[in-house]
């Protein structure tokens, strides 16, 4: 007994420490796995039931109107640019660009679904790190072996990964559903596209499309989403009134200032700057396609068949050339950071 | 490692209000250690920063860790109870066990059900519909399936009914305390832990103003009903504290005062008994809200 032990020892022992780097490494990730299981329990009314609500009444409203369409009318109405269509029995060129423009824009019909997300993330991130102190149940989870670290960045998946791609999972079904009835609605009145669109690569190949935007996304968002935790972090109360108000009246303050010194000299204390690359970034990040803002519009008017999902993805990228997006982003690591720092010393109230 | 707990000029101020004011202790494994002061004393403060909760002065050794920079290993082999009522309203029993038993290495998730089962709760119960006792019970659960090495106690069982304070303390000794652990408890309801506790530490304005063991108490601190024709005799030995019960003087004596008392001397003054923590600590905070 004796004798083995002094033997295994010393062929132990590195292997010893290195598995417990192993082992700690590990934990980190089981940990990281819970915790945002623990997130999705605590905010399933928010990140399930909510786009899960907006899908049904998408598919009730939407799906309800096309069979409205079927039963009464014997025309199918269409809106195409400016032009209101009225359909009957369309000849063949038309068909096919009416295949295109749905084979390729069908997912457009889940966009109410990404207004849902940014509000939803927004306030969970608000009150990710707050509503623990106030309720107390910090003490709680501090009583766990679980580092600040791992607990921030959980959010930060679940704001940033998870909540994204379940809204992206919510709404290409959703919009498969609406396409489905849309076809079948469509072919009973004698405009039979189902052929077309479901032989349209495009189809396939849309959620694809939304999924790489969500790399972008995530880019574009972290400036708001640091910001947000680093306030909810940091807050002792009101956390929305100091996540946004404070941004908003020291912009109003500045941008009376400018206003008044513009009459009698050139001064500016660049409210203007200060909107739109600070406080803008700071708070609507969250909003899927924020970034058009920074693009050339003229491209996106062109898309006369449907959406070129190409050209979109192509256009949202180029935002990235701006240093200003990576200046934003890292600002949003740092705030996390912040946030993970501040959570530290944070107990109850 | 014989300390599982020691610390050395522990000062912690908020502001310019002095909460722990220098405090030396230390506490032995194996012990149950009642922290034990009025409101506003220390108490709380001084647990908060062993649990690494709250930033400090001087030297503070938990396990051999430094609360302040190594909290996140410390966590692996301490647990504690900050206050009943505090686990989140939307948690299920079922997730709870869930998740302590994944993050936490030292979890026995077969002990935890097995106290569940002796309990109301069921698994799909959320906190938020439990009674006050319930979640206190589920807490408990959890906590005491963790191994850990300390356990700390604040305020345990506040607000709850008689039977839950019980059964709580009961449940601490049979299935959780043995000689590898040391649990320390703060508490106002100091009747209820003294037969649990081999410790005690008196904490008063941010000082400790009694460190002893139980056996250590038992020796020093004598209660002694005095008869009516020896008050005077009685007296003239300097009692810390003394009160009337049904017309008879109740003298609490300690006999290492300056001088020392043989308990000869304090037999001969009447029924002499051990007195109660409770009396101990009234009369040893006598005047802290004066």
């Amino acid at each position: 007994m004796n004798t083995n032990m002094t033997a295994s020892l010393p062929s132990n022992a590195p292997t010893g420490t290195g598995s417990r780097a192993n082992s700690l490494a590990s934990t980190g990730m089981t940990n990281l796995k819970w915790l945002i299981r623990r997130e999705l329990w605590e905010h399933k009314g928010a990140f399930f039931w909510a786009p899960l609500a907006v899908s049904v009444a998408l598919v009730l409203v939407l799906g309800g109107g096309f069979l409205y369409g079927i039963m009464h009318a014997g025309s199918f109405h269409f809106q195409m640019g400016e032009h209101q269509v009225a359909v009957h029995g369309v000849p063949h060129a038309m068909r096919a660009r009416l295949a295109s423009v749905v084979a390729s824009s069908y997912l457009a019909v889940a966009a109410p679904l990404f207004l849902v997300l940014p509000v939803v993330v927004f306030f969970y991130c608000l009150a990710a790190l707050y509503d623990d102190r106030r309720d107390r149940s910090i003490l709680f989870w501090k009583s766990l072996p679980l580092s600040d670290r791992d607990i921030v960045l959980s959010k930060v998946i679940v704001a940033l990964l998870v909540a994204p791609l379940v809204v992206i999972g919510t709404g290409v079904a959703t919009s498969l559903v609406l396409l489905a009835l849309g076809l079948v609605a469509a072919a009973l009145n004698d405009i039979n596209l189902i052929v077309p669109v479901l032989s349209d690569m495009r189809l396939y190949l849309s959620p694809l499309y939304l999924l790489s935007f969500l790399p972008l996304y995530i880019i574009w968002a972290l400036p708001t989403v640091g910001w947000l935790l680093l306030v909810s972090s940091w807050a002792k109360s009101k956390v929305f009134l100091w996540a946004v108000g404070m941004p908003v009246v020291i912009l109003a303050i500045l941008s009376w200032f400018d206003f008044l010194m513009s009459r009698f000299s050139g001064v500016s204390l660049g409210a203007k700057w200060l909107g739109n690359e600070v406080v803008a970034r700071m708070l609507g990040g969250l909003f899927p396609g924020i970034w058009f803002g920074e693009v050339d519009k003229s491209a996106l008017v062109q898309m006369q068949n449907g959406l070129d999902a190409g050209l979109l993805l192509n256009i949202s990228y180029s935002t990235l050339a701006s240093p200003a997006v990576w200046i934003a982003a890292a600002a949003g690591c740092a705030m996390i950071a912040g946030a993970v720092r501040l959570r530290r010393w944070r107990d109850e109230g | 490692m014989s300390a599982v707990l020691s610390a050395r000029g522990l000062t912690k101020r908020y502001g310019k209000q002095v909460a722990v004011d220098g405090i030396d202790f230390e506490i032995p494994a194996g012990r149950i250690v009642g922290l034990i002061g009025p409101n506003g004393s220390g108490k709380t403060t001084t647990l908060k920063a062993a649990l690494g909760l709250i930033p400090f002065e001087g030297e503070l050794s938990v396990l051999g860790f430094d609360p302040r920079t190594q909290r996140d290993e410390l966590m692996q082999d301490v647990c504690f109870i900050a206050d009943v009522a505090i686990l989140p309203r939307w948690l299920r029993v079922r997730d709870a066990i869930d998740f302590v038993a994944g993050v936490h290495p030292r979890f026995d998730r077969s002990k935890a059900e097995r106290y569940i089962a002796n309990t109301k709760l069921t698994p799909t119960m959320k906190v938020k519909q439990m009674s006050k006792g319930m979640i206190v019970q589920l807490h408990l659960a959890l906590v005491m399936a963790i191994d850990a090495r300390l356990l700390v106690l604040d305020e345990p069982t506040l607000g709850l009914d008689i039977i839950y304070r019980k059964s709580f303390y009961q449940n601490l000794l049979e299935d959780y305390f043995d000689e590898d652990k040391t649990i320390v408890i703060t508490t106002h309801q100091v009747e209820e832990v003294e037969h649990i506790l081999t410790d005690l530490l008196f904490i008063r304005d941010g000082k400790i103003a009694l460190s002893a063991t139980m056996e250590e108490i038992g020796e020093r601190y004598v209660e002694v009903m005095v008869s009516a024709d020896k008050v005077a005799a009685a007296s003239a030995l300097q009692p810390i504290d003394q009160r009337t019960v049904f017309g008879k003087s109740v003298m609490l004596f300690d006999a290492r005062r300056a001088g020392g008392l043989s308990r000869e001397q304090l037999t001969a003054l009447g029924e002499v008994r051990n007195p109660s923590v409770a009396d101990l600590f009234v009369a040893t905070m006598k005047g802290t809200y004066a």
